[in-house]
């Protein structure tokens, strides 16, 4: 009780302080609010562009991916027969394997059983090359379910022109990515050939034409139904090179993948590792944002023990006065944290509108781009986190800027004053 | 009774080079007087009278003050006893500029808090009137002339009814006609209120007029 009593007498002298020194006050605060907008500004539009891409990438990228791989044997035949010899074989080559899935379809279906999971979608892709007239470009395909496969990454969205759904009931249809319908010069209708690696060719029809956002599948990748590919490639029913998962939590992704992987047999890859340059990228800028914002900041707090410890030295008199009225040394350094609370409050406060209305403000700037198609307006995230993580910084760079001056005035020695 | 008891105080300043300041100081100060403490300057005076003031806590000796010893304690103490036993009034009026005469007269006491501010400041103007600058009341202090601004130093010290009211030269820069009102308000407290007042003067005149004069010559007490 009596502690309160004391801060708030401190605190009608640091108001008294502030008010005769209004000017110097409005511009210690104006240095918080500067550094707290341009945080909450920067972090705001880093992080909006960095959900922006990842949502767009995340989208083409499925949670969990079983596949096989064409691999070295880690141990050769001799090595078994002649255990304890030295046996050196040179030049191993890697053995030709089937690329498909071994019991592809009943995997699909047990995962579909699996609570975690969201939806599944077998698929067969393979490399083939696009030609058209004279020119041919390499690419591909992807046989797929489409109901499966739009569960995962909503296709239908996607779509430019044509339609999805004559993929199964049309033989040999293809829906391509709008990069491959420029570089082909086709449209929907149009009849192109296709060549698989074995040198198979077949005439397919153009039935749509899609667009992701991301380059690089807009320009070589298309769709296919199941049953088209595999009689491409020559292969039975049964056989699928790709299952894609979509998990309910898409944390739990790194830590299913090892199970998948031995239960089945198979290789495998979760959505972190196919996209740890974008994850680290972000995790980077993060950084960035945060050491322009505490280096502003620091500034913003170099200013404010500047302004303290210029009035402790014109405040010598006073201190001395009040210690000598019977204010402690506690008493004296409240008058001056009080102080430089209330510029820090003020000025993170302040800072936080400012930040907000700045990033609102580019949130509704058109903003046009080629590689991300999807964009029309300048992607800007609004999450509490940054406003409180901004304000909590300010705070902590005023009270300290706060707290050096402060002490110093607790101990001046009032004798030496009084005295002259 | 004594209010004031000093026994055997040695004093040392170490800049620039160690020197005894006060020698075996020995002095009682009985409740209600009215004492001067003079001496050339230099004499140890003024720091005498800030060893008392429990302000300077670096000494040998024991100064008892109510029968409270001084020696040893730590500062929020010794603040919380200023607060309530004693009354400053220096020789430069030290009036906090940025304040009114009112608030300066009341802040001792809303630090005190042992009235409500309602009844502080009803208590404040009292002592305004009492030493005739109530009309000062509501201006910024740094506006009053140097004799309302001593007077208004006055009333803040007398706001907590301290035991004792200490005095720097309270008249030192006061013109004759000031000083002479600051002193005889400082011998009616004392004649009338039974306030103990200690102060430091070189003003032969003020000195003779006090009750009890302690007479200072290079640290030691002159009889």
């Amino acid at each position: 009780m009596k502690l309160i009593t004391n801060i708030k007498l401190a605190a009608t002298i640091a108001f008294t302080h502030m008010r005769t020194r209004l000017k110097q006050t409005l511009i210690a605060t104006a240095g918080v609010t500067f550094g707290i907008t341009v945080f909450i500004f920067m972090v705001s539009f880093i992080q909006g562009s960095n959900d922006f891409v990842q949502a767009v990438a995340f989208e083409q990228s499925p949670h969990l991916r079983l596949y096989n791989e064409i691999q070295t044997a880690p141990a050769n035949i001799i090595d078994r027969t002649h255990p304890g010899n030295i046996n050196l074989v040179s030049h191993v080559k890697p053995k030709d394997i089937l690329l498909n899935l071994k019991d592809g379809p009943q995997v699909v279906q047990a995962l579909q059983q699996d609570p975690r999971v969201a939806a599944v979608s077998g698929a067969v892709s393979t490399q083939v090359f696009y030609r058209l007239g004279s020119s041919s470009i390499n690419g591909t395909i992807n046989g797929i379910r489409f109901e499966q496969e739009n569960a995962l990454f909503n296709l239908q969205a996607k779509l430019v022109e044509g339609s999805f759904k004559e993929l199964a009931t049309l033989p040999n249809s293809l829906v391509v990515g709008v990069g491959l319908a420029r570089r082909l010069n086709v449209k929907t209708g149009d009849r192109l050939e296709v060549t698989t690696d074995k040198g198979n060719n077949f005439s397919v029809k153009v039935v749509g034409i899609f667009k992701t956002g991301l380059t690089d599948i807009d320009k070589q990748q298309s769709y296919a139904s199941l049953h088209t590919v595999q009689r491409f490639l020559e292969v039975p029913v049964s056989y699928i090179t790709d299952i894609k998962i979509k998990l309910h939590d898409m944390e739990l992704a790194p830590a299913m993948l090892p199970e998948l992987q031995a239960k089945y047999g198979v290789h495998g890859s979760d959505w972190k590792q196919d996209n740890s340059a974008l994850l680290e990228g972000d995790a980077l800028r993060k950084m960035i944002v945060y050491g322009v914002a505490v280096t502003i900041l620091l500034v913003a707090g170099f200013g404010i023990f500047n302004i303290l410890t210029m009035m402790i030295y014109e405040k010598m008199k006073d201190i001395a006065i009040l210690k000598a009225m019977g204010f402690s040394d506690t008493d004296i350094r409240w008058i001056f944290l009080v102080q430089a609370l209330m510029i820090g409050i003020t000025g993170a406060l302040m800072g936080l509108v400012f930040g907000f209305l700045a990033a609102y403000g580019i949130s509704k700037m058109p903003y046009k781009s080629d590689v991300m198609i999807t964009l029309d307006h300048l992607p800007v995230s609004f999450s509490a986190v940054y406003y409180v993580t901004g304000f909590t910084f300010g705070m902590l760079t005023t009270t300290l800027a706060g707290y050096l001056p402060s002490r110093k005035a607790a101990r001046v020695d009032p004798i030496t004053i009084l005295r002259g | 009774m004594n209010l004031i008891e000093v026994r055997n105080i040695n004093k040392y300043f170490y800049q620039p080079t160690k020197m005894q300041v006060l020698n075996n100081v020995d002095l009682d100060i009985e409740k209600g007087h009215f004492v001067s403490i003079t001496g050339k300057s230099g004499s140890g005076k003024s720091t005498l009278l800030y060893l008392l003031s429990t302000m300077d806590t670096d000494f040998d000796g024991s100064i008892r003050i109510n029968g409270e010893e001084m020696q040893g304690k730590r500062n929020r103490w010794l603040a919380d006893f200023r607060n309530h036993h004693i009354g400053f009034v220096f020789q430069f009026h030290y009036l906090l500029p940025e304040f009114t005469a009112l608030r300066n007269v009341m802040l001792p006491a809303l630090k005190l808090a042992r009235y409500t501010p309602a009844e502080i400041e009803h208590r404040a103007m009292d002592l305004l009137q009492l030493l005739g600058v109530e009309a000062q009341a509501n201006k910024r202090a740094s506006l009053l002339s140097g004799g309302q601004q001593q007077r208004v130093a006055i009333a803040r010290a007398l706001i907590n009814e301290p035991l004792i009211i200490m005095g720097d030269e309270p008249t030192g820069n006061l013109d004759s006609q000031n000083a002479a009102i600051v002193f005889d308000l400082f011998r009616q407290l004392s004649s009338e209120r039974g306030q103990t007042i200690l102060t430091v003067t070189h003003d032969d005149d003020f000195a003779r007029r006090s009750d009890k004069v302690i007479h200072l010559v290079d640290g030691r007490i002159a009889d």
